[in-house]
């Protein structure tokens, strides 16, 4: 125990000594947390671009504090394991602050690490009500938790007169999360959760968990995973001749579930963001993304822009490269952003829900007719 | 009545696919003793070379049956031929070398397709450009489409060939003579190298087919689908008894009866299904060791 205690003391001590290095160097290096691999990597190759569009925007207009800001970017493959050893290189690698995050699962066990070195972390998605248990007072979340998703979830299916649900999630951190709000919000509202199943990640065939929603004769089948195993539950779903509503968490809230399940996806609802076609600033900011990353933007390109200049603003005005200076500066963050206002709650999570109820129609999300 | 039957379906068409990847993993095992982790992958790639052969033909393949049927004898020329390549490169040079280093490289050969995959598709999942929709027939409760019957009536066939080939044929007495002994077999005067790449490219080939059915079947390919299907495979042919073809086949389906009414015993969720699954592995493993229709083997000194 004694030792245990000396050992991270060290480390700690190791840590800060790296930090006080690096911010001595000429350049400020910012830590980039995503999955660059693995069945979510859709994800970091659509928030990558936008953290990089900030960095080079910032650098071209000279920096922070004076220094050109360096982006060390880690895949944490959306996995729990490649997640804490992502944070440690970060961290060793003497980063003053990281921004990304997409994957609860993968972001949760990386939180304390983060914590102990004192780098202040701006996740950009995750978004599992377990990070704000977690949080050791540096992480900020610029998306709106479960709770206010479920919120959002629990509207629509009062609208559309949803009496029995099913929810389907795969296990994660974050599925796993909401699918227990979910059903906890569903029953207090006077609505029966007649199944809840689990699948695992990478598994094709929902054939056995179909047949029981069908038995189970649910109004509503709410997915609270990602879109790689929505898109086949979708299709196998409708496919079995099921009729009833289909909603999925913002996690299926990616392109690629069009791609794949094709017309079969219409009138399906996916919770997230107001797309970028519905926002002001929306369009400028696809058309600076194509420059830069040739690439469309994904659904949390803009978020992840945001959550940068969030980052970068709070430097600035912390002054410092110190951690704790940064973390006060981020508590204060009043921001106009792409995707949407962001202040932060006393817990550290986004003031207010930037969760809306999509309909998914010939290709694309949109805002439902009223 | 009619749940228990869909669910019967369900089961049996998810156990023909790990049937067919059973086939690849006990025929390698039989003849060289070699559990090749790669498979799973191999039935991943079949998969999107069978996708690559529809996008490039579509103008004349189409997207209804011919181009599966296509796409089925491409992929399976192709990715045997890949199997036989992988054989050549990764194992041949280890043959004489312990067999845990065999293990180890058959592990990096399975990450290696799959990095590459990775790489060339971005991690998204894919949509398979061939749908033979859901149209089929109605038998009293549960609905079998087209597609189902193929999937089950083929590897049915596959099986029974499989199985006359390695027993009525000339290639297949080798493969069972190398499958005894190696040594002897050359003293023979068998080309025990051809009849390993032989092995190789039929299991692959199998993978293949198991890999276009999943595309057209489920509507889109995805680099990390081989990984739990090579799992479950491997399950399978120890079920069945590992080395035995019939077994593979019986073991794929039993595991995907398995897995399908594991997952719906009431108050038990279905997070529990790969609990059940791979239960049964240790089940055999420590129970039956030799699988349901294994034989026990004599190890020589």
């Amino acid at each position: 125990m004694r030792s245990g205690t000396t050992k991270t003391l060290a480390l700690v001590a190791v840590f800060s000594s790296m930090a006080s290095f690096a911010a001595a160097a000429d350049t400020i290096k910012i830590g980039f947390v995503a999955p660059i691999t693995g069945a979510a990597a859709s994800f970091g190759k659509e928030t990558v671009g936008a953290v990089r569009m900030v960095v080079a925007k910032t650098n071209a207009g000279g920096g922070v504090l004076g220094e050109k800001i360096v982006l060390v970017e880690t895949d944490d493959a959306c996995d729990p394991t490649q997640g804490t050893a992502a944070a440690s290189k970060l961290v060793s690698s003497g980063v003053i602050a990281v921004v990304g995050g997409m994957c609860s699962g993968a972001v949760v066990p990386a939180l304390k690490i983060y914590g102990d070195a004192h780098v202040p972390f701006v996740i950009v998605a995750a978004n599992s009500t377990k990070i704000v248990a977690a949080n050791p007072g540096n992480a900020f979340l610029v998306n709106s938790t479960g709770d206010a998703q479920t919120l959002t979830a629990m509207t629509l299916f009062a609208q559309k007169g949803i009496k029995t649900l099913a929810v389907v999630d795969e296990g994660d951190a974050f599925s796993a999360d909401l699918s227990a709000i979910a059903q906890t919000q569903f029953k207090a509202s006077g609505g029966k959760v007649v199944d809840a199943e689990t699948t695992a990640k990478g598994e094709q065939d929902f054939s056995a968990l179909v047949t029981r929603i069908t038995a189970a004769k649910a109004d509503a089948v709410y997915w609270t995973a990602y879109q790689d195993g929505g898109a086949l539950l979708v299709k196998q779903l409708r496919r079995s001749g099921y009729q009833g509503l289909i909603a999925l968490s913002d996690g299926s809230n990616a392109p690629d579930l069009f791609t794949v399940v094709g017309s079969a996806v219409n009138g399906a609802y996916v919770f997230g963001p107001t797309p970028l076609k519905d926002l002001p600033r929306g369009a400028a900011f696809s058309a600076d993304f194509a420059a830069a990353t040739g690439d469309a933007p994904g659904n949390y390109s803009a978020l992840a822009y945001d959550a940068a200049e969030v980052l970068l603003d709070a430097i600035k005005a912390a002054g410092t490269t110190e951690g704790e200076a940064i973390v006060k500066a981020l508590k204060g963050t009043r921001y106009e952003g792409i995707a949407g206002p962001i202040a932060f709650t006393e817990k550290n999570t986004l003031v207010g829900s930037n969760f809306i109820a999509l309909v998914a129609h010939g290709g694309a999300l949109s805002v439902p007719q009223k | 009545m009619g749940f228990f039957l869909q669910q019967l379906m369900n089961g049996l068409i998810l156990g023909s696919f790990y049937a067919l990847i059973a086939l690849g993993y006990t025929m390698v095992f039989g003849v060289l003793k070699l559990l090749n982790f790669a498979h799973g992958d191999i039935y991943m790639v079949g998969g999107f070379v069978g996708l690559l052969i529809l996008k490039l033909g579509s103008s004349w393949l189409g997207s209804g049956w011919l181009g599966v049927v296509v796409a089925l004898f491409g992929s399976a020329a192709l990715v045997g031929a890949l199997g036989m390549l992988i054989e050549r490169v990764a194992y041949r040079p280890l043959r004489q070398a312990p067999r845990l280093s065999v293990l180890i490289t058959a592990l990096a050969a399975s990450m290696v397709l799959n990095s590459a995959v990775l790489a060339l598709t971005g991690g998204r999942p894919v949509a398979f450009p061939a749908d033979l929709g859901f149209v089929g027939y109605d038998l009293g409760p549960i609905h079998i489409s087209v597609i189902q019957m193929a999937l089950l009536v083929s590897t049915l066939i596959l099986m029974l060939v499989l199985e006359l080939f390695v027993s009525r044929t000339q290639y297949g007495r080798a493969m069972r003579a190398v499958s005894y002994d190696m040594v002897a077999s050359r003293l023979m005067g068998i080309d025990v190298s051809q009849i390993v790449s032989l092995t190789f490219f039929l299991g692959s080939a199998l993978a293949a087919i198991g890999g276009v059915f999943a595309g057209s079947y489920y509507g889109s390919l995805h680099f990390f689908m081989g990984f739990i299907m090579g799992l479950k495979a491997f399950t399978a042919a120890v079920i069945g008894g590992i080395g035995s073809i019939p077994g593979a086949m019986l073991g794929g389906l039993t595991l995907g009866l398995l897995e399908t009414f594991g997952s719906s015993i009431p108050f038990i969720g279905s997070e529990w299904r790969d609990v059940a699954v791979f239960g049964a592995l240790i089940f055999f493993l420590v129970l039956k060791p030799t699988g349901i229709l294994g034989k026990t083997m004599v190890e020589r000194i």
